[in-house]
C-alpha cells in the first residue's frame, strides 16, 4: 500500500495502517530523537511522544508536506519545549567575523568518519560538542546537514526564516568543527 | 597587499556559511580560486565536510525492546 493510502485509512481509523505507518518511520524518527538528545533513554521517551501525537492527530494531517517532515516538526517542537529555558544569548549575539576561526590551528584531522562506529571515544567526542550546541542550532544542524532535508523544509520544520536557517547553520558548523578540532588535530585515535 | 584578494579568514568564514549552495556566485568562485592554491583553506574546508560526516554516520539503531515498549504504549501491539 503507498504512503497516500496509509494515511487515508489511518485518518479512518484502520489501526493496522496506523501500525505500518508507526513502523515504517520508527527508525528514522528514533534515530533522529537520538541525535537530538544524545541519550538512548529520552530518544524513546520522545519517539513515544512524537508516535502518540502521530496518532491523535493524523487527522488533521494536510499532505500539504511530507509526513516525515510533519513528524520532524512534532519532534523538533518536543525538544524544544524541554530545551526552552535554556536560550543561549551568546549564539545569538554573536558576530559571524568572530566565528571560531584560528587560522594557526588548521590541522589534518587523523580520524576519519568511517571510524566513528567501532569508536567509543570518538563517539563521546561527538556527543560532548554537540551537546554545547543551544538546542534550536542543534536541530537546524541535524535537519540540513544530517538528516539532509533542504533548506526551505528545515525553516518550515523549526518555523524560522530561510536567512535565519543559514545563519544557524552556518554558526553550528562553524562550532562544531572547531570544538571537534580541539580534540581531533592532535591525532586522537 | 592586494586590495581585492579575498583572505583565508573570508574563505574559510564564507565556506561554512554557503556549503553546498550557490556556487555559482562571483564570490563562490572566487573562493574556488583560492581554495584551489591554499593548502590550509583546503584543509579547513576537508575538517568542515568531516565534521558534517562523523554526525551524518553516527546512527543508533532501534533496539527491538524500545519498538515493543512503542507499540504497547500506542495500543497497536496486536496490529
Ligand atoms: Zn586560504
Amino acid at each position: 500500500m503507498s504512503e497516500p493510502e496509509l494515511i487515508e485509512k489511518a485518518k479512518e481509523g484502520n489501526r493496522q495502517a496506523l501500525a505500518q505507518l508507526v513502523k515504517n518511520y520508527e527508525q528514522t524518527i528514533y534515530n533522529f530523537a537520538f541525535k537530538v538528545c544524545r541519550n538512548k533513554d529520552r530518544a524513546e521517551h520522545t519517539m513515544q511522544e512524537t508516535f502518540l501525537s502521530m496518532v491523535k492527530s493524523i487527522s488533521q494531517f494536510s499532505g500539504k508536506s511530507k509526513l516525515s517532515t510533519w513528524l520532524y516538526t512534532i519532534v523538533s517542537n518536543h525538544c524544544l519545549m524541554q530545551a526552552r529555558s535554556n536560550k543561549n544569548k551568546f549564539f545569538d549575539s554573536l558576530d559571524d567575523d568572530e566565528l571560531y576561526i584560528d587560522e594557526s590551528e588548521i590541522a589534518e584531522w587523523k580520524v576519519t568518519p568511517d571510524q566513528v562506529a567501532e569508536n567509543n571515544e570518538l563517539k563521546e567526542i561527538l556527543d560532548n560538542a554537540i551537546q554545547k550546541l543551544p538546542q534550536d542550532y542543534k536541530i537546524v544542524f541535524l535537519l540540513r546537514d544530517v538528516e539532509g532535508l533542504s533548506t526551505e523544509e528545515t525553516a518550515n520544520v523549526v518555523d524560522v526564516s530561510v536567512p535565519a536557517v543559514k545563519s544557524r547553520l552556518h554558526r553550528a558548523r562553524a562550532f562544531l568543527r572547531s570544538e571537534l578540532n580541539k580534540v581531533l588535530k592532535n591525532g586522537k585515535e | 597587499m592586494e586590495k581585492n584578494k579575498i583572505t583565508c579568514k573570508e574563505v574559510m568564514n564564507h565556506i561554512c556559511d554557503n556549503l553546498g549552495e550557490d556556487l555559482d556566485s562571483p564570490k563562490c568562485v572566487a573562493i574556488k580560486e583560492h581554495l584551489e592554491n591554499c593548502e590550509s583553506c583546503q584543509k579547513y574546508f576537508h575538517s568542515v565536510e568531516s565534521t558534517i560526516q562523523f554526525y551524518k554516520i553516527y546512527n543508533a539503531e532501534l533496539p527491538e525492546e524500545s519498538h515493543n515498549k512503542l507499540m504497547d504504549y500506542l495500543g497497536l501491539s496486536d496490529e
